[in-house]
């Protein structure tokens, strides 16, 4: 017998019985049920649309937002900066490493907070950290930021406050101009000149 | 990283070339490994000579072990190859009736244009025929398009259907193989004592 099909077959065998200790890390690791329903009852996943202009704004590089709704409403309005990942894609692997980057804060976002809430879960058990869903989505987004409504007077000193930055987060968001308040006619102003006193008026 | 065209490391463009190039390579291969003599090739069924079951069986098993150390690695994602969709009832009668006229041919389609391309008279006769036989299924497609689009099971793989990992369906395939290898050894010693008219 030849010894180089002796070798050659033990060399295959080798190499296939080596494809047993490939074992590949499963692709999603998922958190544990508890730890899951522990994230989800905590309020502070949620971010406020007026949270989410502030950071815009300030320009904050750790803000990461990914618009969840379909393309054709991603291409029509979305926030500026907004990561498109459709909810249906959003298990791809070309569309998970935008998540659990250090030092980003991913924000969802959609319509309502339906969709992004269901991007969160997702997103969750596969052990993200730093996940996050705009309160109201853009819906509240409009009511807030794009047309913030003034609180009643009696509203406490914060509602003003709030609605101050609403309405320059609209200035900031959408390029409204200020509203000025009614110019007052000014009176003119009139110089009476003093007549000249006139030689013949008197004098001494 | 691979597929490298899909993952855009090559542009699409040069998808011709490339098959061009990988063509040439498998003539050659086919050539060189004696696939261009129909003697060679049908004695798998006469029991004299099994270079087509060594060839073809080191190719897969090769590339069977060979992918998945390539997806371990990442140098190629196994989920972005295209799978061939299954139709289980017309791909059997297919590979009976090609199986009939690679014994009656002494070629299949591809060692055929091998054989051209050494000149063989025979090769040339059968890619003739080959070509009428294109031609008369495309004539007669409307009769059996039920059939020959019947029972499709998708992109299935063997392991998808069986539920056996990739990598047991592998060892177990490169065992097959590996021991045909060494029985075909014994029978064509043994097949090859008996005749006497062809000199190996």
């Amino acid at each position: 017998m030849n010894r180089n099909y002796i070798f050659l077959t033990l060399l295959m065998l080798v190499l296939a019985a080596g494809t047993w200790l490939l074992k590949k890390p499963s692709e999603f690791k998922q958190i544990k049920p508890n730890d899951l329903l522990w994230e989800m009852i905590q309020p502070t996943r949620y971010v406020t649309t007026d949270q989410v202009a502030k950071m815009i704004i300030q320009k904050d590089p750790s803000l990461e937002l990914i618009d969840v709704r379909s393309a054709n409403e991603y291409n029509e309005f979305t926030l500026p900066n907004a990561i498109h990942i459709a909810l249906d894609s959003i298990l791809n692997s070309a569309n998970t490493m935008y998540f659990g980057i250090k030092g980003m804060n991913v924000v969802f976002i959609s319509n309502d907070d339906i969709k992004s809430d269901q991007a969160w879960v997702i997103s969750k058990r596969l052990g993200y950290k730093s996940m996050y869903v705009m309160k109201g989505g853009l819906n509240r987004w409009y009511e807030t930021i794009l047309d913030p409504q003034q609180p009643p007077e009696t509203a406490p000193k914060t509602d003003f406050e709030m609605y101050a930055f609403r309405k320059g987060a609209q200035l900031y968001f959408t390029g409204a101009q200020v509203e000025t308040t009614s110019t007052q006619k000014k009176d003119k102003l009139t110089i009476q000149r003093k007549r000249k006193a006139s030689v013949a008026s008197g004098g001494c | 990283m691979g597929p490298l065209i899909p993952n855009g490391f090559i542009p699409g463009d040069w998808n011709f070339v490339i098959a061009l190039l990988l063509g040439i390579a498998f003539g050659f291969i086919l050539e060189a490994s004696g696939f261009s003599s129909s003697r060679n090739i049908v004695g798998v069924f006469y029991g004299y000579n099994f270079v087509v079951l060594r060839v073809f069986f080191t190719a897969v098993i090769v590339a069977m072990v060979g992918l998945i150390y390539f997806d371990y690695f990442g140098w190629l994602d196994l989920s972005q190859i295209f799978i061939l969709p299954t139709y289980l009832a017309p791909m059997i009668t297919g590979g009976v009736i090609m199986g009939l006229g690679f014994i009656l041919g002494g070629f299949c389609p591809g060692t055929s244009f091998t054989a051209i391309a050494i000149g063989k008279m025979d090769g040339l006769v059968f890619t003739i025929g080959l070509y009428l036989g294109i031609f008369a299924f495309s004539l007669g497609y409307p009769l059996y398009s039920d059939f020959y689009n019947s029972g499709d099971m998708g992109n299935v793989t063997l392991m998808d259907v069986t539920g056996i990992s990739s990598q047991w369906f592998a060892f177990g395939f490169v065992v097959i193989a590996l021991s045909a290898f060494w029985v075909t050894m014994l029978i064509e010693k043994r097949v090859r004592k008996r005749i006497t008219e062809y000199k190996f």
